[in-house]
């Protein structure tokens, strides 16, 4: 089953390519240009993974991730830098970013972190519907 | 013996040119705070001895001449006393010889007496020759008693002290030379003159001693005032060239990226067989261009780690990777000019740690510094050495012209500058010195003329960075003695042996 990812730039340019790379690498790619687009999509559907660029006009990259981890905490967010310091890398995974990378990126790279991130998800989903189902017989139970 | 140039305060040779430090005018103002404080001082004194002359002189003028007249007159008094019952000249004679026999008449008290006709009744030391010559002019004595100057036949010039004697024509006449009063007052005061000169020369040394601590103050304040100021500037500087080198390289990046994935769709569509007969020669191009993009890359993460080195702080440091981020500022202007880096393989020393913007800041001034020592071919050599556990030794030499004997012991003050461009400030190396300080290593430098100059930095491996308290770097002073050596043709081995 192929990763649905949502990518997330200013760059118009950047979001036609690497979609374009990433469908061709078996990805399902939705594009935002901006993080409050972002937000509004997140709404109506559901991603694997967030491809977000850190600096954007508008809401950044770390108000957005606040944003989405307080909507969908389940959501794995890959966080794409033109400078990543290990002080913008710690706030991001504080946050709640999967990962940080540095541009220019590796597709390949990219695309192996977003598997990644698709497994992490499955099992974050996977544990709470454990502790959902465990919670319903609880209460049956109790 | 000290030699004279010892005693020369450091501020005496600065030139006054306005615009450096030295613009205030050191050596003026040394001569002003001499010149008032010694007038001060001194007029006092001054005016003090000389009323003390006038007045002693005065006296003692006022006091001889009254004891001239009172002794005169009581003379008098008793001729006249003696000669009541018969006054005659020829009595005024005999009394004279009979009485007075032993008054003396010489040269610093000729007494005599004469008639009011200016005839000399007694022997005169000045006027020998008495009996029936008008020797003297009586006109001259006008009142009963006094003072008067004249001059003896010679031409000496004389005090005359006179008295007549009551009821003859007799007048009763002691000469003087005019100036023995100066001799008695002049000689004793001769003797305070040298106490006095040797008292201005003291207070004058003083003062000069006072002043030149006091100017030296001002100027080692003022130099590390402006030193401070340059390396603000130069913090300023490297802040700003750290900031546009950030704003740079975020900027470059994004394109950076849109090139990469560019190239990497051109990749995908030649390698994903959606092209049915794609040229051969596509795809090794694309590669390149991805291989030139991750170069781009590397750079702009480089530019990114200088600029977020340029806040200080103690780190552990790659020296290594120093020395090719440095090696990779110089090359360009080496290759210029023709100039060859070498570096020995470099030791690897794992805890060694200090501050790496202060580090390649050393690097690149002592760098920047042989290239320019070296004009137009040569090599520049730089040596890492980790022989003690505690310490490593840094070497950079070149084969420059080398410095001077004279010169070498002066390259580390500030404004010490052998160029003439705009950009020799003469704080390359005072700054060098002062970041190396800082960190509590030394640096030594050896120098042979036309041969070039070595500097040998020791570092400790675990260095802290001790900045003073008004947060100036600490600068080559007094206190601190600059090791140089200028080192002879036959020791030219030692130029570039391993310290």
């Amino acid at each position: 089953m192929s990763e649905k990812v949502l990518l997330v730039d200013d760059e118009k340019d950047f979001l036609d390519i690497m979609s374009e790379r990433m469908q061709a690498r078996g990805m399902t790619v939705k594009t935002a240009d901006s993080a409050d687009k972002a937000l509004a999509m997140l709404e109506n559907e559901s991603f694997d993974a967030i491809v977000m660029d850190f600096k954007m006009p508008g809401m950044d990259g770390i108000q957005a991730l606040k944003n989405i981890k307080t909507q969908k905490p389940e959501l794995q967010i890959i966080l794409l830098t033109g400078y990543a310091t290990v002080e913008k890398t710690v706030e991001a995974m504080k946050i709640g970013a999967t990962d940080l990378l540095e541009k220019p990126a590796d597709l390949e790279a990219l695309a192996a972190k977003i598997k990644q991130a698709k497994a992490e998800k499955m099992l974050l989903v996977e544990k709470q519907t454990e502790e959902k189902i465990k919670d319903i017989l609880q209460r049956f139970g109790g | 013996m000290i030699p004279l140039h010892r005693l020369k305060p450091a501020f005496w040779d600065l030139p006054d040119t306005a615009g450096s430090h030295s613009g205030l005018n050191l050596k003026r103002k040394w001569k002003l705070i001499v010149l008032v404080t010694a007038i001060l001082s001194l007029s006092p004194l001054v005016i003090m001895t000389l009323v003390d002359f006038s007045l002693t002189r005065r006296t003692i003028e006022t006091e001889a001449n009254t004891g001239m007249r009172t002794s005169l007159n009581t003379i008098a008094a008793m001729m006249s006393a003696s000669l009541a019952e018969k006054p005659m000249v020829t009595g005024a004679k005999t009394l004279w010889d009979k009485t007075f026999p032993h008054l003396n008449t010489g040269m610093h008290n000729d007494l005599f007496l004469m008639d009011n006709t200016g005839r000399l009744l007694t022997p005169s030391y000045y006027y020998e020759a008495f009996g029936s010559r008008t020797i003297l002019d009586a006109g001259l004595f006008t009142g009963p008693d006094g003072i008067v100057h004249i001059q003896a036949p010679d031409g000496t010039p004389l005090l005359a002290g006179y008295a007549r004697v009551t009821h003859t024509p007799l007048i009763l006449v002691q000469l003087r030379q005019a100036d023995w009063l100066r001799d008695l007052w002049l000689k004793p005061r001769l003797k305070l003159l040298w106490f006095l000169c040797a008292s201005i020369g003291f207070i004058l040394l003083s003062i000069m001693g006072m002043a030149t601590f006091l100017v030296g103050r001002i100027h080692t304040s003022e130099r590390r005032r402006i030193e401070a100021l340059h390396h603000e500037e130069h913090a300023n500087r490297l802040a700003s060239i750290g900031r546009l080198a950030s704003g740079v390289a975020h900027e470059i990046n994004n394109p950076l990226d849109i090139i990469n994935q560019k190239t990497g769709l051109i990749i995908d569509l030649l390698t994903l067989g959606k092209q049915a007969r794609p040229d051969q020669r596509l795809l090794p191009l694309a590669e390149d261009v991805l291989e030139a993009v991750k170069r781009c890359g590397t750079i702009t993460r480089q530019l990114l780690d200088f600029a977020r080195h340029m806040e200080p702080c103690v780190e552990q440091v790659d020296m290594e990777e120093v020395i090719s981020q440095v090696l990779a500022l110089l090359e360009t202007d080496a290759r210029d000019r023709g100039i060859t880096i070498h570096v020995p393989p470099v030791p690897e020393i794992p805890e060694f740690a200090c501050d790496r913007s202060s580090l390649v800041q050393i690097f690149l001034n002592l760098g920047e510094n042989a290239i320019t020592a070296m004009g137009k071919n040569g090599t520049l050599t730089i040596g890492v050495f980790h022989e003690k556990t505690d310490l490593v030794t840094i070497t950079v030499s070149d084969t420059g012209k080398g410095i001077s004997p004279e010169d070498l012991p002066k390259i580390f003050e500030p404004f010490y500058t052998s160029r003439t461009d705009r950009w020799g400030a003469g704080l390359g190396l005072a700054i060098t010195y002062g970041l190396i300080r800082e960190m509590g290593g030394d640096i030594r430098v050896k120098s042979v003329m036309g041969k070039g100059t070595r500097f040998t930095l020791t570092l400790p491996v675990k260095a802290a960075r001790q900045s003073t308290s008004d947060g100036s770097l600490q600068l080559p002073g007094a206190d601190m003695p600059v090791q140089s050596t200028s080192v002879s043709d036959d020791t030219r081995g030692d130029l570039y042996a391993k310290p």
